[in-house]
């Protein structure tokens, strides 16, 4: 016998991990969608954003002596403007010249950057596990029987409120709709009078943004490692593909299966869970690369 | 104040014509595309308020001088001047900025955008944001099945209504050059001519155009002046009336 | 005299050579030191052959080279526990690799570019979990990484490895030499440059590509089992690691990605890298992937390539006939 409400604990966590995985998702898809680049070294520029509010919440007490840690929250104050600077720069300085030089070398490229990240953060910060501890992160909502984790939840409401603001900026400002046209047909835009080059640097600067906001979520949630990166680039690209390129509420639909597979693969243990998240990916790549609900 | 610059805007439209300076002046450019030569040699004038036409075969390179001028494409010899400055090197955007606006082959429609959202893109540039209501109404008085669709998806227009939105879209650029590749293809006739129509009205604008067609005869009713281009040259040049006379032309007319 | 191998063309006589005085080295007293360097070089030299064969030369940027090396060891680790004789479970770890490819090969190989590499990426990831979760052998895991340590490894010895790692490395000169020549590289050649015009051509795009896969996941399935006899020691975490993969990309990106003999540049070139780095623990990765995104950004065709690039000038001219000259004096045509 199946006991419904033992299953409603993982269906709930599932559905509001979803809103974390949406987020490190929309970051690759947005890239994705307007440069047709798969930024490798995402899910590693993720988890740098979040040893960033690592350093800024525990990093200024202990090194500095300042009389205060930033909430990780707060400091995304620092972090998305230095996540938004860092991402232009990456494609202004690296990318662009990359696609310049042959179709394979912004994924080498990429590559590259990932383990250059990785690298420092374990220079760092060592191997050892962390998580961003603020005083509420281990509050729940209680409703019946179900314990819901306040980050869980803050996560959740971020990714909506992204989508949305993303939503809007695509589609009402000028720069937003520039960002859109190059996706749908970069030539066309480009006799609008588009620059692409700016384009492209502000579609980058926007996903590291974006990612920042995701980073703090994810340290929240989950303990990270510098070596995590690839993992949740994989889950991320998950994301994109079973949501379909193009589509923000898809994105978050991809996020909510993702983070559904997790949980009801943690039922059986941990190694189990990624397992399952991997082979989820290979799946649906094998069946249907463009997504549900994609162009 | 309004009738001193409608003056003015008036007197500078006569200064041109009685200038004779071209609004765009191609002098011998060689263009490549990739290693391979498209064009040698060319070259091409148009005076402002002209309607010229660009004749030939797929192969001949049409598309890739429109590309040229557009600044998709450099010249590795030569030079390209509108009015009056050196386009020859500068970037796509700047070169919209400048007045020069294409009208891609194959439509160019962004798909997924709304049929209003495509026009408000086109006055992406500076130039034209400031003028996009007037120049919102201006492309509604030509294409009124425009501000009917209005919302609809691009991607859901048929192929003639596709055609006038990027022609809209041009428009919305507030050029002062457009360029136009193969309008016409896979067209009923009678939605091309209906387009053509709206191209005379476009012109009565002020709007210069220089047009890309395979289609002979129908280039050269439209068009004031022509240049055929044949695998990357410029073959024969002309009035209309002139080329109708060229042996060649009467062949390539009566469809050989 | 002529000497050519069939299918090697006119590298045959200096491959041989070089085969040949690299297995009598160690026994004509070379320092021990060297012996650890060759080992690392002929390592990298095979991943770097490989991976070059792939994405060089057939068109796929595969980033699953950890599977292949992981399968290699672990097949060859757990043969051990079940009586399986070393060497066979080195070719037994080639074989499972190349299974392994040919299966994961189908659901895949119509993914483009992109969609392909991150498949790939998976891959490895996979493997490390179902290692993690699989416990074949049945024993006490040891240490804190629940991996295994080769039964019997003892008996070999340094230098007995060491001969097993040139066989493999030799292995996967003789791989890309044959593939280059044949009708094989041709197919591959005209894949990498351009899928469907390869395909309206009547190249079998989808066999020639799967050749090449499973092929080169044999070869570095041996290697992979080489390399952990040598460590006698294998877990997941590690064995599964992107760190060979990034190894083999920056030796085939240095020495130049579709140059005859690129890898053999950059596998020497990341030999000393990799030693001289090893004075500085933590920084090796490091160091590796900045000079990856430098060379890609300012020498992209590496530094075979450059050379290349030289042709036709008097550098080139006058190294060319110091070559040939010597070329001709072993052929025994002397001009007295």
């Amino acid at each position: 016998m199946i006991d419904i409400s033992s299953l409603a604990g993982p269906l709930v966590n599932g559905i509001l991990w979803g809103g974390l995985f949406a987020l490190i998702g929309m970051g690759l898809s947005l890239v994705f969608g307007v440069m047709n680049l798969i930024n490798v070294a995402h899910g590693d520029l993720v988890i740098l954003a979040t040893y960033f509010a690592f350093f800024l919440s525990t990093g200024l007490f202990m090194r500095y002596n300042l009389p205060f840690d930033m909430d990780p929250i707060l400091s995304l104050v620092i972090i998305i403007p230095v996540m938004f600077g860092l991402g232009y720069a990456i494609q202004k300085f690296l990318m662009s010249r990359a696609f310049k030089v042959s179709a394979e070398a912004p994924l080498i490229i990429a590559f590259g950057i990932s383990l250059i990240i990785q690298n420092v953060a374990l220079r760092f910060w060592t191997p050892m596990s962390r998580s961003l501890t603020p005083p509420y992160v281990l509050d729940a909502f209680v409703i019946g029987p179900l314990r819901i984790r306040v980050v869980y939840v803050i996560a959740f409401v971020a990714a909506l409120i992204i989508v949305f603001l993303l939503r809007e900026f695509l589609r009402r400002t000028y720069l937003g709709r520039a960002i859109s046209a190059t996706a749908q047909n970069k030539s066309a835009a480009h006799l609008m009078g588009v620059n692409t080059g700016r384009v492209y640097a502000f579609a980058f600067a926007i996903s590291m943004a974006v990612a920042a906001v995701a980073g703090v979520c994810l340290g929240l949630i989950f303990s990270f490692t510098p070596e995590k990166g690839i993992q949740f680039l994989i889950i991320a690209f998950g994301v994109v593909i079973i949501g379909g390129l193009g589509s923000m509420v898809g994105t978050l639909l991809g996020g909510i299966i993702m983070g559904l597979v997790m949980t009801f693969g943690g039922l059986i243990d941990t190694n189990w869970q990624m397992l399952l998240v991997y082979l989820v990916v290979i799946v649906v790549l094998a069946a249907r690369p463009q997504g549900i609900l994609g162009r | 104040m309004l009738t001193i610059s409608l003056l003015w805007t008036n007197m500078e439209k006569r200064a041109q014509e009685i200038s004779q300076e071209p609004l765009l002046k191609i002098s011998n450019i060689d263009v490549f595309q990739g290693t391979f030569q498209a064009l040698w040699d060319v070259s091409l004038e148009v005076k402002a308020g002209e309607i010229v036409g660009l004749i030939g075969a797929n192969t001949s390179g049409k598309s890739t001088l429109l590309d040229t001028i557009s600044g998709l494409l450099h010249p590795a010899k030569g030079k390209i001047e509108f009015d009056g400055q050196d386009i020859s090197t500068m970037e796509p955007f700047h070169i919209v900025e400048l007045g020069i606006t294409q009208v891609p082959e194959g439509r160019g429609i962004f798909p997924d955008m709304s049929v209003l959202d495509n026009l408000i893109l086109g006055s992406y540039s500076k130039r034209a944001r400031s003028r996009k209501k007037e120049n919102l109404e201006n492309v509604y008085q030509h294409f009124p099945i425009l501000e009917t669709r209005k919302k609809q998806m691009a991607k859901t227009l048929s192929g003639g209504e596709q055609q006038m939105l990027v022609l809209g879209r041009g428009l919305m650029a507030d050029p002062k050059l457009m360029l136009l590749d193969e309008m016409s293809l896979g067209l009923a006739p009678i939605i091309i001519t209906s387009l053509y129509k709206a191209l005379q009205e476009i012109r009565e604008r002020g709007i210069t155009i220089l047009f890309v067609e395979q289609n002979v005869r129908r280039s050269l009713q439209e068009a004031d002046r022509a240049y055929i281009l044949e695998v990357g040259r410029v073959t024969l040049s002309g009035t209309a009336e002139e080329l109708r006379e060229e042996e060649e032309v009467k062949k390539a007319y009566f469809g050989v | 005299m002529k000497l050519t191998i069939p299918g090697l063309g006119r590298w045959s006589v200096p491959l041989v050579v070089a085969i040949v005085v690299l297995a009598v080295l160690p026994q004509v007293g070379m320092p021990r030191a060297w012996i650890t360097y060759l080992f690392q070089f002929f390592m990298i030299l095979t991943v770097a052959n490989i991976w070059s064969l792939h994405a060089g030369r057939s068109g796929m940027i595969t980033l699953c080279l950890a599977g292949f090396i992981g399968l290699g060891g672990y097949t060859m680790t757990i043969g051990s526990y079940f009586g399986i004789p070393i060497p066979l479970g080195i070719v037994l770890g080639g074989v499972i690799a190349a299974v392994f490819a040919f299966l994961v090969f189908f659901p895949v190989y119509r993914l483009k570019g992109v969609y392909f590499a991150i498949a790939t990426l998976v891959l490895p990831q996979i493997l490390q979990y179902v290692f993690l979760i699989w416990d074949p052998v049945g024993i006490p895991l040891i240490g804190g990484g629940a991996g295994y340590t080769v039964i019997g490894g003892t008996l070999f010895s340094r230098i007995d490895v060491y001969w097993m790692a040139l066989a493999v490395a030799a292995l996967s000169m003789i791989v890309i030499l044959v593939v280059s020549k044949s009708k094989l590289g041709l197919g591959l050649a005209a894949i990498r440059d351009n899928d469907n015009a390869a395909a309206s051509s009547g190249v079998d795009v989808f066999r020639l590509k799967l050749y090449s896969f499973v092929i080169g996941a044999f070869v570095v399935g041996l290697a992979g089992g080489v390399l952990y006899l040598r460590s006698q020691y294998i877990q997941p975490i590690t064995a599964f690691s992107i760190g060979w993969q990034m190894t083999a990309i920056l030796a085939a990106v240095i020495g130049g990605l579709r140059i005859q003999g690129g890898p053999i540049v950059g596998a020497i070139i990341l030999t000393f890298l990799h030693f001289w780095l090893a004075g500085y623990p933590g920084y090796s990765m490091l160091i590796q992937g900045i000079i990856l995104v430098v060379i890609m950004l300012t020498v992209p065709q590496g530094i075979a390539g450059g050379i290349g690039r030289l042709r036709g000038t008097r550098v080139h001219r006058t190294a060319l006939q110091l070559a040939t000259g010597i070329a001709d004096r072993i052929r025994g045509k002397d001009n007295v």
